[in-house]
Formats: structure tokens, sequence, C-alpha cells
């Protein structure tokens, strides 16, 4: 398991983790889509075939949030301590950034169901 | 026929005092609910807009009451409290207020918004053979309108005024010949951008038979402001009525004596060019580069919704268009005599 | 936390320490001032210049209102009118908003993060004379007939036909562009100063947050901007040589430029809104008497927010005819995006709900910035329904609804901020009695002017129409909004009015004069040195928490606290802990950057008139006037390889590749030529989906030649990588011969990428599709040229003995450039040589 898990990383870039992913899973919906939509019949799939994919896709993107989460949320030394975290220590440091990136990951949750929730809703190329 | 409601040269028929009143527009936003008019989206007059008008009024109050917490939040915690709260207690607020509750309520509104989008527009399915389909060409600065039938041939050709009948829905096959325009109908529905190389469509649907008017909304060039047009709601037999004329088929009504078995201001019509960019359907006139001016004289106005279809208003026109619309194509006629500009307006204004 | 300070000097060795600072951070006198580059001189230039262009564009707004005020006016024609609010959206956002935040964030940040100055002072100064050039020539133009007049988003083809739009279309796209560069310039020295130049001990956790806002923005910038360049190029090329990028008759699709446009255009809100709301978060705070709550909330939230914002731009194109799917994503993010904006709010109230608020001028411009903004939040919850948008789109409650959010959102807390730090450059208070005048004007006159739009707007009223009938029943609406405008006008006028006045017999308040807790407040407005000595730092609110600092430092007990060397120097640190790790030099007051932005400006200003020649001699002279900036003032070699900076510890004063705030300078410039690069070959994918054979039949560059010049590029990357390793083993002799060989095959590579399309008769004005090949191969030529330059360049510097193995800054940032030109290379030649067969 603890090879599968990363290693802590000390890095500014881990904060962007879980927005990058909502950034990803965004582009990937539309653009998926604005090339249907423009070639219907794309390699013989029809509309709900890609909708389908990209449900699937969300639950991945979902699931990796969550992941990021949980590393965010073990820098975060499992909250066994609360904010502020602005003491001038490497250990506040730490503990700040794993909570700015945990606070991240729940809006990148949140914002990737929302871009979810067009797939459920529609079927058509409607315009 | 001439409804100045269009060009908006008199009193609208239905607008209450209190929308009119300065007052009133200050202290209650609710006050402006009866506003009317026939271009406001908050007279709903078609589907689109009805449920539209009511998605805006839920949200307003919704939002008025958002605004009031947050504001009242900030005065109360600058202002009127006691004692500072624990930062404990602090960091909750923005918990619940900037994240729990946004969160639910965000994901209700976006989930019932994109459920009415089709709802509102529903799937109609290759290139909409099975809706009655007007195509509109928008150009600078005017509206071509072209009525199809299930096979997508022109039934009837017209300028500036949509005939729409009410309880069916009608597909608008949207282009631009020049540049972007948008086409609105606001009592009825949303906008639609007329974009150069591409066909756009937009499904309306009129609840109520009327009179409305509709406009470019998208800024399109130095005459913008002027390119309105009107359209008739009208009970589905009236509707198929008037589309089932034909004028022009039948000889020209005339008011002016007849010349060489024409009318005279179709005679001067012709012999000054107008007949190379206007067409009148019976007349040799088949200019296609401006408006189809047959059955002009039942068009309520002039210049694209700009004045109102008087006789009068169309012999300015002919004579000094630039004035009257800056930036529109048709070149002056100041050099005519006023006698022959005058017949033609009386014979344009005859034509029904 | 306990820090070594540095001995206690005596009086005269102060004094001696003190006269070589001031020596050499003097500001140049007489003309001779304008040569400055200092912070200080340049943010406050940089915010001057930036309300003058917002004046001038608010009495276009005044007229817009007169004209509006009844219906049926001819106060001004049909033309005007719409030079008029062209020049006054373009100018309120281009000229005034973006520039006014580069000017307080170059003004106050290098004080907020405890640094002398920030690491590219004469980059700001070029950015600075960029943006002031490049403005007056926009503006002036409404002085000639000459404004564009196709709205602020040029939408083509209005805007490209010659006919209707004029040179003024050429103004707005060369004249921004020129901006544009001062913009990037501005994100490179703000994301390079943010992470490497703050105090000692400052680490992440307690970067101001101002700080944090502005690193989110510059970051939001570098991926903005460049669509923006993009399509400015591709217009700019339909309107000079006729390529059909925005012509539908030739292949070609106006929306493309309403998406770069928009890729650009909404993150643009965000990188304006931003920048305003850090400066509430400073103010609050202060004015609540306590630290933040929520701080890692808010970096949730300006990080958020950065990201989100790009997931919006769609919401402009709600009613071209997208698919209803495509809308629904955008209405999504629109809608996903005001959870972070709602948390920002929450933290300010939850700050305030925890401290003791005093409720000062600064607070009530704040406050009341609040109350507007949230309407406009409120508004754009619901233009980001989609349904909703297709009645509001392009109406007057659209004009509203961006109103109440930048000037709610914008203005007041800029007016706040102007409360707030007017005693920090002039060492006296403004009137509160004045202000809370003005602010009561503002407020009521703003709203009585842009809330009846909602409504106007919702009753039919169509944005930019130069006038409109009597009937429709908007007189009234539009009469109050036009009276309210003047109020709003009033009350600003005021403000503007308190800042000008003389102020001799204003007491001078003290030097923190609202007892804030962050550095700033340290500043010594009579100097120019930035700090006495360079702090150490251990808490989010220094002021509050390290009584003596104000002393220690005044005392030259921390670090830097002498000049012996005779170079402006300031210390940088590590981006997570800001630990000390080098010196680093700075240049000083310089013509040069100054010639180099009139010499670009001509470059420009010249374009626009299509006067070749005159184009050429300046583009010469922008090259060598960058040069000899770049050959005198960067990468020097210093007379000792360590520094004493004081406190008993030296750092170098020379380091290469990525501990060095050059190589992130070009990482960074590069990330967002990269995205410029990456919305062309957008723009190239775009018309292969909306045609079914986007060719139409025409030849492609073949495979070979664009094969060919990948390879190439390939093989010169190769030989810039070697040459680096050797030269990292000081073999002079061989580092220069891979140097030429790179050269070469850049060359080659070049020639072979032409070959494609011209072999094959490629002819860009016929059709999209051979303009979009030429398009990419003339993007990456212009790339390769800059890397011959900056292959000849290191040759040149290895000659000149500049260039060691110890001392190769210029090498590994070239080799940097390289990644991304090959990137760049591969990506088109891939691109345009496979894809055609591959689809």
């Amino acid at each position: 398991m603890k090879s599968v898990i990363p290693r802590e990383v000390e890095t500014l870039w881990t904060l962007f983790t879980a927005p990058t992913v909502w950034a990803l899973h965004f582009i990937v919906c539309y653009v998926v889509m604005a090339i249907y939509c423009a070639k219907p019949g794309i390699y013989g799939l029809g509309f709900n075939d890609f909708r389908w994919g990209l449900v699937v896709f969300t639950l991945l993107a979902l699931g990796f949030i969550v992941f990021a989460g949980y590393l965010a949320w073990r820098q975060w030394g499992f909250g066994s301590d609360d904010p502020p975290h602005d003491a001038a220590t490497g250990q506040d440091r730490r503990l700040f950034q794993g909570f700015a990136t945990l606070l991240l990951s729940g809006l990148s949750f949140v914002a990737v169901i929302y871009t979810a929730i067009p797939l459920i809703i529609l079927a058509e190329c409607q315009t | 026929m001439c409804d100045d409601r269009l060009t908006g040269r008199s009193r609208p028929t239905r607008s209450p005092v209190n929308c009119r009143l300065p007052l009133a527009v200050l202290l209650s936003g609710l006050g402006l609910s009866s506003c009317t008019g026939v271009q406001s989206a908050l007279d709903p007059a078609g589907s689109e807009a009805e449920a539209v008008a009511t998605l805006f009024w839920a949200m307003v109050a919704g939002g008025g009451v958002i605004w009031l917490i947050v504001v009242g939040a900030v005065i109360y915690a600058s202002r009127l409290k006691k004692k500072p709260m624990s930062e404990s207690g602090a960091s909750r607020v923005i918990f619940f207020g900037g994240v729990a509750f946004p969160v639910v309520v965000l994901a209700f509104l976006l989930a019932y918004a994109v459920w009415l989008m089709p709802a509102m527009r529903p799937w109609f399915g290759g290139e909409g053979e099975g809706l009655r389909r007007i195509e509109v060409t928008a150009e600078q600065y005017w509206w071509r309108v072209r009525y199809l039938d299930s096979t997508g041939a022109v039934v009837r050709e017209t300028a500036n005024e949509v005939h729409m009948p009410v309880g069916e829905r009608v597909l608008f096959l949207l282009k631009a010949k020049d540049v972007i325009h948008s086409f609105w109908i606001p009592s009825i529905g949303g906008k639609m951008d007329a974009i150069p190389g591409r066909t756009n469509a937009l499904q309306l649907e009129a609840t109520r038979p009327g009179t409305y008017r509709g406009v470019c909304a998208e800024f399109c060039g130095t005459a913008h402001a002027l390119m309105a047009f009107s359209v008739q709601a009208l009970e589905p037999e009236a509707f198929e009525d008037w589309l089932a004329a034909r004028p022009g088929e039948v000889p020209v009504a005339s008011v002016e004596p007849v010349a060489s078995g024409q009318p005279r201001g179709l005679n001067l019509f012709l012999r000054h060019g107008c007949g190379s960019c206007h067409a009148i359907s019976g007349t040799p006139a088949d200019g296609a580069l401006g408006p189809d001016l047959t059955a002009f004289g039942s068009r309520p106005t002039v210049a694209a919704g700009t004045l109102p279809n008087t006789p009068e208003n169309l012999a300015r026109f002919i004579q000094y268009p630039d004035a009257i619309k800056p930036g529109v194509r048709m070149p002056g006629f100041a050099m005519l005599p006023a006698a022959d500009v005058s017949a033609i307006a009386l014979y344009l204004k005859g034509l029904e | 936390m306990t820090v070594e300070l540095g001995p206690l000097l005596t009086e005269e060795e102060r004094a001696a320490q003190e006269k070589r600072l001031r020596d050499i951070w003097r500001t140049p006198s007489g003309w001779r001032y304008w040569t400055s580059v200092n912070n200080s001189q340049i943010g406050l230039w940089y915010g001057c210049t930036a309300f003058v262009f917002m004046l001038f564009a608010g009495l276009l707004a005044l007229l817009i209102r007169l004209q509006l005020a009844v219906p049926d006016n001819d106060l001004v024609s049909a033309e005007f009118f719409n030079q008029a609010f062209t020049l006054h959206g373009t100018v309120m956002m281009f000229l005034f908003a973006v520039p006014i935040f580069e000017a307080v964030a170059i003004f106050i940040l290098p004080s907020m993060l405890g640094s002398r100055e920030l690491p590219f002072p004469r980059l700001s100064a070029f950015g600075y004379w960029s943006f002031a050039i490049g403005g007056v020539f926009v503006c002036g133009s409404i002085f000639f007939n000459a404004a564009p007049n196709s709205g602020w988003f040029m939408y083509p083809p209005l805007a490209t036909d010659k006919e209707q739009s004029g040179i003024g279309a050429d103004i707005w796209l060369l004249g921004l562009s020129f901006i544009e560069v001062a913009s990037i310039a501005a994100a490179v020295e703000l994301i390079v100063g943010i992470m490497k130049c703050r105090a000692p001990g400052m680490r992440v956790n307690m970067m101001p947050l101002f700080a944090w806002y502005l690193l989110v923005v510059a970051g939001m910038i570098l991926f903005a901007f460049p669509p923006l360049i993009a399509g400015d190029l591709l217009f700019e090329m339909q309107r000079m040589f006729d390529w059909p990028f925005f012509d539908s008759a030739r292949g070609g699709d106006p929306l493309l430029w309403q998406h770069l446009f928009w890729i650009f255009g909404h993150p643009e809100v965000y990188i304006i809104f931003l920048p305003a709301i850090a400066l509430m978060a400073m103010i609050v705070p202060t004015f609540s008497q306590r630290p933040i709550v929520g701080y890692s909330w808010i970096v949730l939230a300006a990080v958020g927010t950065g990201f989100l914002s790009f997931g919006l731009w769609v919401h402009h194109m709600f009613t071209t005819g997208l698919p209803q799917i495509s809308l629904a994503f955008f209405s999504a993010a629109s809608e996903a995006v005001v959870i972070p904006t709602g948390v920002q709010i929450f933290v300010f109230i939850a700050t305030m709900l925890a401290g003791r608020v005093i409720f000062s001028t600064p607070m009530l411009f704040g406050a009341g910035g609040l109350a507007i903004f949230i309407i406009g939040g409120l508004t754009g919850v619901m233009v980001a329904l989609v349904p909703f948008d297709w009645q509001a789109h392009d109406t007057y409650f659209i004009v509203a609804h961006l109103h109440y959010v930048l000037i709610g959102g914008m203005l007041f807390p800029v007016t706040a901020g102007i409360y707030y730090f007017y005693p920090f450059f002039s060492g006296k208070k403004l009137s509160d009695r004045l202000g809370k005048i003005a602010f009561w004007l503002m407020f009521i006159g703003f709203n009585v002017a842009f809330f009846p739009m909602h409504f106007a707007g919702l009753r039919g009223m169509p944005r930019r129409v130069y006038t409109y009938p009597e009937e429709m029943g908007w007189d009234w609406f539009n009469l109050i909004s036009t009276i309210g405008a003047f109020v709003f006008a009033a009350g600003f006028a005021l403000v503007l009015l308190d800042v000008l006045r003389p102020k001799r017999n204003v007491p001078a308040s003290p030097v923190n004069p609202w007892n804030a807790g962050t550095m700033e407040w340290l500043n010594e407005k009579d100097e120019n040195w930035g700090y006495r000595s360079i702090p150490v730092v251990h808490s989010r609110y220094p002021l509050w928490d390290q009584p003596d600092l104000r002393q220690q430092i005044a005392e030259g007990r921390f670090y830097l606290p002498d000049a012996e060397t005779g170079h402006r120097e300031t210390l940088v640190t590590s981006v997570l802990d800001g630990k000390p790790l080098q010196v680093l030099r700075v240049g000083g007051s310089s013509k040069v950057t100054m010639v180099a932005a009139f010499m670009l400006g001509g470059v420009f200003i010249s374009l626009t008139y299509e006067w070749w020649w005159i184009t050429i001699l300046c583009a010469i002279g922008t090259l060598i006037s960058i040069l000899y900036w770049l050959w005198t003032g960067t990468a020097q070699i210093p007379e000792t390889e360590n520094r004493n900076a004081g406190m008993g510890q030296s750092f170098p004063l020379y380091v290469s590749g990525p501990a060095s705030v050059g190589w992130w300078a070009m990482f960074i410039t590069m990330v967002g030529d990269g995205t410029a690069f990456a919305s062309l070959i957008f723009g190239y994918f775009f018309y292969w989906t909306i045609h079914d054979d986007f060719t139409a039949g025409a030849a492609g560059p073949g495979m070979m030649w664009p094969l060919a010049a990948a390879a190439l590029f390939i093989a010169a990357w190769l030989a810039m990588m070697a040459a680096r390793s050797v030269n990292d083993r000081d073999r002079t002799a061989t580092t220069r011969l891979l140097l030429v060989l790179a050269l070469a095959l850049t060359l080659c590579g070049t020639a072979a990428g032409f070959m494609g399309p011209y072999t094959h008769d490629m002819e860009p004005t016929r059709h999209v599709y051979p303009a979009v090949v030429w398009v990419l191969v003339i993007w990456t030529s212009a790339h390769s040229a800059v890397a011959i330059i900056m292959q000849a360049y290191c040759l040149a510097r290895s000659f000149a003995g500049r260039l060691t193995g110890t001392y190769d800054q210029d090498l590994r940032n070239v080799v940097l450039y390289w990644h991304f030109m090959l990137a760049t290379a591969v990506g088109t030649f891939a691109t345009i040589g496979l894809f055609p067969s591959l689809r």
C-alpha cells in the first residue's frame, strides 16, 4: 500500500492538483460533446455512448479528487490541529498547505458534480 | 394598417401609471412587475417568456432575501454587535454561509435551469421539417422574412414584419448576410444570434394573440438602434388566411391614375430604378438587395421599425434615408421632384 | 522564535551605511526623474496614468448618459456614440481596471513582502512606458474621429470590415496588443516577486493575503491574455492581408474570435475583481483589529476562482446557437464560481464578527462596495442560467449587472484603498468628512443610475443603442439613470478633489495611522530604499506581534544594511519557507527601458498605419535596445562569489538555472507564450470541427517537409542540451561548436517548415485552411528567429567571456526557451503534417 500512495512532497504545486483535475474534466466534457455535436455519428457512436462515457469519466475524476483530498487531509495531520496555522514553523506551513489543499479538493469535487449535471439531464445536441 | 405602438410614436396600449413614475421605479421593484409593453420580457405572451419571467421573479424574491441577510450581517458585524464572536463560531459562519448554503441552492437552481432548456426548446430533429418554419435573414439594418412550406420552398416573402400563429411552435431559421445580428422578440421568448455562414434555429411559441415588437440585440453597426420589426401573433385560422393570401397575384389596387396600364407611382418607382433593389410581386420590380415591398401598405412601419407607416414618413425616408436612419444602405432620392416622391409613397402605401 | 540580530552599530557607522544606501537607491532628479525604475516611482506613475484614463472614460460615460437621457435625442451622432461606448468599455477594462492593480501591486507589494524591490525593476518600467504609450494612442483616436466603433469585444465581421470599422479597429488591435505586453511583463514580475523575494521567515502560510491574490491574478494573466494576443494576430492578418480567418465565405468563422476573446474576457473580470478584494482583505483585518478569520479559506477562494474563471467564457455566447449541452457545461461552471466568491464575502463578515470594528471611511467604501457587489453577484447567478440569459443577454440588464460587479467589486474597494493607503505615500490622511459625503453621493448616485437599467433591459432595451423611441416606456428609466450617473460622478469628483487639494494644514499622520499589522506600514515615505535593513518575519501580522521590528530595522540590524558594493541589492528567499538564498542585484535607473518601449510603440503604431519602413526601423531599434539592456544589465558576473549580507551570513551573488529569478521569468513568459500557441492550435481544430472537409479540397503542406522540419528542430534542441552539459564541464570550444551547429539546424528547420506550404502552393487568402497552416508556420518561424538571436547572443557572450561553466545563466535560460521552442515546433509540424491524413 505504501508504494501506491505517494510520499509527502515539499512543493506548492500540490495545491493545484484538484482544480487541475476539475479543469481537465471540464475541458474533456466540453470538447467531446462539442466535437460530437459538430460531427454527429463520429466513430459510429451516438449521443448516449458519449454521455455515459463522460459519466464514467466524471466518476474517475471524482475518485482522483477524493484521493488528492486524502493526501491533503494527511498533510493536514488528519485534522489534528485547528486553523489558523499561522505559526512561523515548517509544521504550521505544512498544515496550512494541507488544509488549503483539502478545501480546494472540496470545491473541485462540487464543481465536477455541477459539470456533470447536464450529462444527466440533457439527451440531445439541441440548440 | 398602421400600428403606432411599434415605432413608439404613440402611447403603449397598457401602461399602468405606476411604472412611469420615477418614485415607483426607485421605491418599488415589485411595482414594476406590472410594467407592460409590446417589447417587454416581463409582460410575456409566449411560453418561453412566461417560464423565464416566472423564474426571474422567483430569483428576485430569493435574491432579495439573500441580499438583506448578507448586508444585515455586515451591518450587524460592523456596527451593532456587542462583543466579538469566538473564532470557531466565525469559522462556522464561513462554512455555512459561504459554502453549505450556496452549494445546495445553486445545485437545485442549476438543475432546474438545465432541465428548462429542452423543456422550452425541445428536440426537433433534422432540419425541423415537422415544424412551421420561417427563415429570417438579418441584413444591415433590416429583416428579410420568408415563410417556408414543409419542403423548404418559400411560400411568402416579406420584410420587417413577422406573422406567427398562436399556440404553435414555430421554428425560426436565422441567417445573416453581412455581420452578426440577434433576433429577439422579448414578449415571446429569448434571442438568438444570426451569424454569417451559419443557420441558427430558434423555437418560439406565442400564447397570446397581439402585436409585439422585436429588435436586433447584437450591435451590428451605425444604425443598430434602428433595426426593429413588428410581430403579429394571430389565431391559427387568421394566420393561415394571411399566409394563403397572395398579394400581387391580384391586380394592384391603385390610388393614383393609371398611365399605360400601370399606376403612376409604380411607373416612377420603376423609372427611378427602385425595382433594382426592391421587389413587388405582380410587377416588373424584382430586385433582391433591399426589402421586398409586396403588400407594403399593410406593414405598420417604415425603415425597420423606425417610423410609423404613413405616406409622409415614407416620402421623407425616400428623400433623406440617412438622416432618419444613419448608416442605412439605401441611397437618398432628394433630387427627385417632391411630387414624384409622394406619388411613389402613395403607391407603396396603397399596396395591401 | 529568536533571531540572531546583527551588531548594534555606532551612530557614525549607521549614518555612513545610510548614506551609501541612500546614494545607490537615489531617485534621479530633473528630467532624469523619468529614467527611474524604482517600484515606488513606477507604481505611482502607473496608478496616476490609469486614473487619468479612467477619468477620460468616465467623461465618455457621462456623454453616453446625456445622449440617452431623453428619447430620440440628437446630442451626438450615431457614429460618435458608437465610438464613445466602444472606447468607454475598452479604456475602463484595458487602461484602468487591469493597470490599476498592476500599479498598486508594484507600488505596495515590495514593502508588504519585506523586500527592497521587485526582482525586475527595469521590466516594470518597460511595462509602464508601454502602457502609457499604448493608452495615449488608443484614447487619442477619438479626437480624430478614428476611435474603434465596434464595441469593446470587436466582433467580426463588423470589426473586420475595413469600410465599417476603419482605422479604429487597427488602433484597438495593435494598441491593446502593445498594452497586453505590459500586462504580461507585470505578471512575470509579480509572480517571481511574490515567490522569491519575500522577507526571510515569511513562509507561504504567513504571506499577506494581498500577495496570495496577486499571485493567483498574475497566474491568470498568463493564461488569459495570450488567447487574446493570438486572436489579435488572426484578426490583424485578416485586416491587413485578407487572410479569411473570420470570413465565412472562405471557410472562416466569426465565432472563433468570440471564443478567443472570451477565453480572455471572462477571466479578465476576475483579474479585475480579485485584486480589489485583495485590498479588502488587507483593510478588513486592520479595522476589525484582529487577524483575518479563515486565511486558508481566502486562499481556497482565490485559487478556486482563478481556476473556475476559465470555465465561464461561453456564457457570453449563450445566444450564438451552440448546442444546449455545451451551454449547460458553462452554466455549471458559472454557478460553481459563485461558491468561492461567496466564501470571500463570508470571510470578511466572519472577521468583522470576531473583531472589534472601527467603522472608518475605507470601511464605509468597502461595505458599500460589498452591498453593491452582492447585487451584481446575484444577477450574475441569474444570467449564468441559460434560459434567463436568452432573455437578458445583450440588454441593459447586462449593462446593469456588469456595472454592479465592476463598480461594487472594483471601484469601491479601490476607492477604499485610496483612503486607506493615502497616508502610506503622502504621510497625511484624507478628510473623513469629505469622504463620507463622497461615499453617499457615489453610493446613492450609483444605485439610482444602474438599478433601473435592470428593468429597462427586461422591458426590451438592447445595449449599445444610440437612441430609442419615446413610447417604449424606457424614457423615465433612462432619465433617472442619467441623473444618477451625474450624482455618482460628483461623488467621485469629490474624492479626486480631496486627493489633489493642497494639504499644508493637514497634520502629518503617524507612520502606521490605522494601526495595521502588515509590513507595508513600516514604509519610510521619504526613503527610496524600501527597507533600511531587510527584516526577519515570524508572524502574519508582524507589526502586531513583533513590537521591536521597526526599531531593529532602522538600526540596520537585519539583512543587507549596507550598500558598500555600490549595487542595488535585495534578498532572494525560498518559495515555501522564505529561507534566504541569494543576494540579487537589480537594475537601477536607466534610459534603455524607455527607449525600448518607445521603439516597440513605434512598431505597433506604424503597423497601424501600414508604414512598413518605419515599422522595420522601429523593430530593429527595439531589438538593439533590448539586446543592449540584456547585455549590460543581466547575468553580470559579480566581483566575488558570495556577499556578506549581514547578520553573520553570506549568500551567493550569481545563481543559475531554476534557482535564479531569470530562469523563472523565462519559464513564466514561455507558459504564456505556450498558451497563445495552444490558442492557435485550437483555431486549427476549430475549423476542422465546423466543416465536413476543412481543407476544402485544397492541398495541404504534405508530410515530408513538416516532418523534416520537426526532425531538424529536435536535432537543434538536442544540440542545445548537449551545449549546456558540455558547458557545465567548461569545454568552451565544444560549447561554441554545438551552439553554431544548433543555430544552423534551427535555420534549416525554419526553412523546411516554410517549404511545406510554399511548395504546395498554399495561397492564404483563398481559404482559411491554407491561412491557418501558414499562421502556425509563421508563429513557429518567429519563435525560431528569436531562438537564433538567443543562440547568437550566447555565442557572443561566450566570446566576450561572460558565459562560462560557472556563470551560465544565459545558456540555461536559452535551453529552457528551447524546451518550449521544441514543443511549439513539434506541435506545429505534427499538426499540419500528420492531421490531414489522420482525420
